[in-house]
């Protein structure tokens, strides 16, 4: 791909741009309301292929992708997308618009998030012009196929591209959209805003955390073992490597109760991963995890009330902590238990990760439930849930508190 | 020296007595045995160190060779002091530098005496940057770094100031000071090195390299540093603001200092080791590129998962056994990744280069932010 070529495809978006918006807003949402229902058809070829071809690509296992689309596409629907479309961009009788491009830049290997924000753009009627993960060439020229069998006009829509993110003259060039709709680390999301002008629009999904928050009543008995069966899923679909996958769990008892609590998660992590085996873990990343256990190990020789348990192979570890303080999240499925005195001290044991969370999957609340769910929305939790929810959010979910399809939409566009 | 325990006192000299051996010689034979004699001193004389061992089964009573001591991560010394003395016998802390990440917490090795690490780090840089002197032979010395006076916690800044005052010739310098860099200084140097018919060292951090290649980019000069000189950089760029990769480091100061790549040379080094690891290139030029490990220590590359040793060119994390860590603990596990090669080893950093496959925040990114 050179900067050449990528001109000529805006240019040639720029053209499919103004006849998708001389279309329908209604037939256009169809369309994409058909795409979605494609790929929440397991029988599906492209949803068929992306199971097959997703592992090798990524290094997720193939259980771990066929159970993690199953989970994430089971809440979303043509329908749910049109009543999406309804709530966020209906003006009356009229749609709001997009932009004339949007450019759509994809992180990470996890595919519902490459297949929204390609959808996103097209439901505002905004040609969009799809830069790859580096993590997953699979997911985007899929979507695109999908979207060619469904509706060959609304195809011309998209252009699927990849070059390499250290190609500044093709970034440039690729960033020149109207519009930019960016998902990745907080740093490739800065290097991204200071390159765009003051009248370009950048939507941004920045990297997050989740948690699993648990009251006083699910820390023992069946509650407690239900919650962590729940938390294990969660953490082990995805490897642990998505926004909405829980680094750790904090438990309103004392140290004996979040001992009890680590127990069940250690052993509930242990029975998920014979269901869905841990992927391929990257060297750095494994040694990261690697060192965390021992330093955890080590914090327990020399006293601290610190406790660690593993699986011999390393494919999963849940560490005791004895206060809330934060500490370093190595993933891969590695969770840290931390008890906090309820309910006055939950506020300051989220305080540090406000602005950095997600998701918090929470149980065992009683009628305190509403609160605690507006504490942890205060704290900018944008999907709150119960334990084995997490991976699968609504179509709406307002990721990093954004309308999914409404943040696309040109502010004074005329609506039609 | 190391106080009043004769034990310690006895492992010091040993350990000594090997870094003033010239030429360097690996005696195995010899290095198990001082592995397993201070392994049994720290095993006895660090008490967290110890649970973490017998967690392990690993006690002296079990273990017959070095590869079996157990490591603790280097990581650990953020938390705990793990020393092999009593603490209130320290006369010095060594703090690591952390990251620019706001709030996060320094490791720390604390030392009850000075000797053996400087006798190890003087042994390592002779033979690491100035391999082609004569001895006695004088080499100017020009540190991007703080003096040990302006940052008395910092491992780096000591060992500087120590070769400085060896090693050094007369003529040797600053060019931090006061936390940023001493332009006028630097200028003024590099000019008379230009001129100087003494070999010139020019050594620092590589993130103190960009910001001096920034300065002379900015002012469109260039230095034709004599054939005899060479530099020595170390550190990454991790948390901060910008990074370069090491070749391209390389090409950078060549082309602004007129030092060739092979004449410049990487040290491994952290603050939780006695001992420094440098680059082949002054003592074996024309040989590949690769880190040498001084006789009193050995490196390994372990599978990152199972922990055994990975066949050689085989990517994993970096695992050291230093002897000169007579004070604290001898063995030690980073999170750093590296592969062996030949008799010496690379280091690869620690994400090799790849991009994040999810979107969830990493280890220390989220306590950028998070740490109270």
């Amino acid at each position: 791909m050179t900067p050449d070529e990528l001109r000529e495809r805006i240019a040639a978006l720029r053209a499919a741009g103004e006849e998708l918006r001389k279309r329908p807003a209604r037939q256009v949402i169809d369309a994409l309301a058909d795409v979605l229902d494609r790929w929440c058809d397991r029988g599906a070829p492209e949803r068929r292929a992306l199971e097959r071809d997703l592992p090798a690509a990524t290094g997720f296992t193939p259980e771990n992708v066929r159970e993690g689309l199953a989970r994430a596409f089971a809440p979303w629907s043509g329908e749910a997308l049109r009543a999406l479309a309804e709530r966020e961009l209906a003006r009356g009788s009229a749609f709001a618009l997009g932009h004339d491009v949007t450019s759509v830049l994809l992180a990470g290997a996890i595919p519902m998030p490459a297949l929204l924000s390609m959808i996103a753009p097209l439901a505002v009627r905004s040609p969009a012009l799809v830069k790859t993960a580096a993590r997953d060439p699979i997911t985007a020229p899929l979507v695109l196929r999908s979207i060619a069998e469904v509706d060959p006009q609304l195809a011309r829509c998209v252009e699927v591209v990849g070059f390499a993110g250290a190609d500044d003259a093709c970034m440039e060039v690729f960033l020149s959209a109207d519009c930019v709709l960016a998902t990745g680390s907080d740093s490739t999301i800065a290097a991204v805003a200071a390159r765009l002008g003051p009248d370009q629009t950048l939507v941004r999904h920045g990297h997050r955390v989740s948690l699993g928050l648990l009251g006083h009543e699910a820390c023992g008995g069946a509650a407690l073992d239900e919650s962590a069966r729940g938390f294990a899923l969660d953490t082990a679909l995805w490897d642990q490597l998505g926004c909405l996958s829980p680094i750790a769990v904090y438990a309103a008892t004392d140290a004996t109760g979040c001992e009890r609590v680590a127990t069940a998660l250690a052993c509930a992590l242990d029975a998920v991963g014979r269901e869905l085996p841990r992927g391929e873990v990257e060297a750095g990343a494994a040694a990261l995890f690697a060192a965390e256990r021992a330093g955890a190990e080590l914090r327990a020789a020399a006293g601290q009330r610190v406790a660690v348990h593993a699986a011999r192979d390393a494919s999963w570890a849940v560490v005791c902590e004895s206060d809330c303080t934060p500490r370093p999240a190595p993933l891969h499925r590695f969770v840290r238990v931390h008890p906090y005195p309820a309910p006055e001290g939950l506020g300051s044991a989220l305080a540090p990760l406000a602005g950095h969370l997600a998701g918090v999957a929470l149980a065992g609340f009683g009628t305190a439930q509403a609160g605690v769910e507006a504490d942890v929305r205060a704290v900018g939790a944008s999907w709150v849930c119960r334990p084995g929810e997490l991976q699968s959010p609504p179509l709406g979910w307002p990721r990093d508190g954004l309308a999914p399809l409404g943040s696309l939409v040109r502010i004074g566009a005329p609506s039609h | 020296m190391s106080g009043a325990d004769p034990a310690r006192a006895a492992l010091d000299a040993a350990v000594i007595a090997w870094t003033q051996e010239d030429p360097w010689r690996r005696d195995d034979a010899r290095f198990d045995e001082l592995a397993l004699a201070l392994f049994a001193f720290q095993f006895a004389r660090c008490a967290p160190y110890r649970r973490f061992c017998e967690a392990r089964a690993r006690t002296p009573a079990d273990v017959r060779r070095w590869q079996d001591v157990p490591a603790v991560p280097t990581g650990a010394f953020k938390e705990l002091a793990l020393t092999s003395f009593p603490r209130e016998r320290a006369v010095h802390v060594f703090r690591t530098s952390g990251t620019a990440l706001a709030g996060e917490q320094r490791g720390a090795l604390l030392l009850d005496t000075l000797a053996v690490y400087e006798a190890s780090l003087h042994a390592s840089f002779r033979r690491g940057v100035l391999p082609d002197l004569a001895p006695g032979a004088g080499v100017s010395l020009h540190v991007l770094a703080p003096s040990a006076a302006e940052a008395p916690d910092s491992s780096l800044s000591h060992m500087f100031d120590v070769v400085m005052r060896d090693l050094g010739a007369p003529y040797n310098s600053h060019w931090i000071a006061g936390g940023a860099l001493d332009v006028p200084r630097a200028l003024r140097e590099l000019a008379a090195a230009e001129m100087s018919s003494e070999a010139v060292a020019v050594c620092g951090t590589a993130f103190a390299f960009v910001h001096l290649l920034d300065e002379l980019e900015r002012q469109q000069l260039r230095f034709a540093l004599p054939d005899s000189a060479r530099v020595m950089e170390t550190g990454g760029f991790k948390g901060r603001s910008r990074s370069v990769p090491r070749d391209q480091l390389h090409a950078w100061i060549a082309d602004r200092l007129g030092v060739p790549p092979a004449r410049i040379v990487n040290q491994y080094g952290m603050t939780e080791l006695g001992s420094q690891f440098y680059d082949s290139v002054l003592g074996e030029p024309g040989a590949p590129r690769r880190k040498l490990a001084p006789p009193w220590t050995r490196v390994r590359i372990l599978d990152p998962i199972g922990g055994a040793e990975v066949a050689p060119g085989e990517l994993g994390r970096i695992a050291v056994l230093d002897l000169a860590n007579t004070g604290s603990v001898s063995a030690l596990e980073t999170a750093d990744l590296g592969r062996a090669i030949g008799d010496g080893f690379e280091v690869i950093g620690r994400d090799a280069g790849a991009e994040e496959r999810g979107c969830s925040i990493g280890a220390d990114a989220m306590l950028a932010d998070a740490r109270p």
